[in-house]
């Protein structure tokens, strides 16, 4: 929809302009009030739906990497010098029946500008990244798990929420 | 000039158009990860000697390297129970003497570890506890002296064995 109304906007200068021959002949100047709304808007794309820990000793690999990093392609139109945000928070423990892991062993480094490495949190919503104004951003997380001797045999799950914010 | 009035507002427009709105999206990401069972075992010290003593004097020997450590680590379901036991592969013996394996004994320091006999017939208890965890103890080893054993150097093997079931 911002789109569209993007193109509309363009349509109508270009018709104007292309008008030349008409507003020369008569010598008429004419004024009027053009109200365009255009919406913050953002979109958000994460490369893959899913990532996966191995099973790994705790005592050889203490910090487990995830199989795959994310890639994050983030856009976004905003006001000049508004902050675009983008968080994640889980919605969960890792769970495995009624065994859990806490979402607080989950961390992660991150590269691309604007990107910042955290500590997932299921209470409160960690920063990923923070832009100002309009753009398109890219970066990856690396997404670690500690390990511990402590975790109940199993295969746990969790849900991660990513939100692209922009005033 | 009607152009340019008119490209003026159409510009205006963009700038002062109705306050803007906030916009969010948001994409899911699911995270897994597998723990499987798993242990480790580590002992302090791969062998234990006792030193030759009156059996007047010393009616029981510590072992030189006493306290030895344990350290056993478990990764199991909840609720499973997790084992240490000890088995020796026979008697101490010293070309065709031996000393019954039975005269070695053992205390025990860490929650979860127990005392005990060595034997070469069962495998004995050494430590159980419940799921997954790091756990660390110490044993302290002993021989019965005896002035019926026949001189020589005595030496055993014993297997400890850590196990999930």
């Amino acid at each position: 929809m911002p789109c569209t109304r993007r193109y509309a906007l363009a349509g109508l200068v270009l018709t104007v302009l292309s008008a030349p021959a008409a507003a020369q002949t008569h010598s008429k100047s004419a004024s009027g009030l053009l109200s365009l709304t255009v919406p913050a808007s953002v979109r958000l794309t994460l490369s893959v739906t899913s990532i996966a820990f191995p099973d790994a000793n705790p005592d050889h690999v203490p910090s487990i990497p995830a199989t795959a990093a994310v890639g994050i392609t983030a856009r976004a139109r905003s006001a000049p010098g508004a902050s675009v945000v983008l968080s994640v928070i889980a919605g969960d423990d890792l769970r495995s029946g009624t065994d859990t892991i806490p979402a607080s062993a989950l961390s992660w480094t991150a590269a691309g500008d604007g990107f910042r490495g955290g500590t997932m949190s299921q209470t409160s919503a960690q920063t990923v990244a923070i832009w100002t104004s309009s753009g398109l951003w890219t970066g990856t997380q690396s997404y670690l798990l500690a390990n511990s001797w402590d975790y109940p045999a199993g295969s746990y799950s969790a849900t991660l929420t990513y939100t692209l914010s922009a005033p | 000039m009607t152009r340019y009035v008119l490209l003026g507002i159409a510009t205006a427009g963009l700038a002062i158009g109705q306050p803007l709105h906030a916009a969010d999206t948001t994409a899911n990401l699911t995270v897994n990860a597998s723990i499987a069972a798993k242990a480790s075992l580590t002992i302090g010290s791969a062998a234990i000697n006792f030193p030759d003593r009156s059996p007047d004097d010393f009616p029981t020997v510590p072992a030189a390297e006493n306290p030895v450590s344990v350290t056993a680590k478990a990764h199991a379901t909840t609720g499973q129970n997790v084992t240490l036991t000890v088995l020796a592969g026979g008697d101490l013996t010293s070309g065709r003497n031996t000393i019954g394996i039975g005269n070695v004994t053992w205390t025990a320091t860490g929650t979860g570890f127990s005392a005990g006999t060595m034997s070469a017939a069962a495998a004995q208890a050494v430590g159980a506890w419940s799921g997954s965890g790091s756990r660390s103890g110490t044993m302290s080893f002993s021989l019965t002296n005896n002035w019926n054993y026949a001189v020589g150097n005595y030496t055993a093997t014993a297997v400890f064995t850590l196990s999930a079931q």
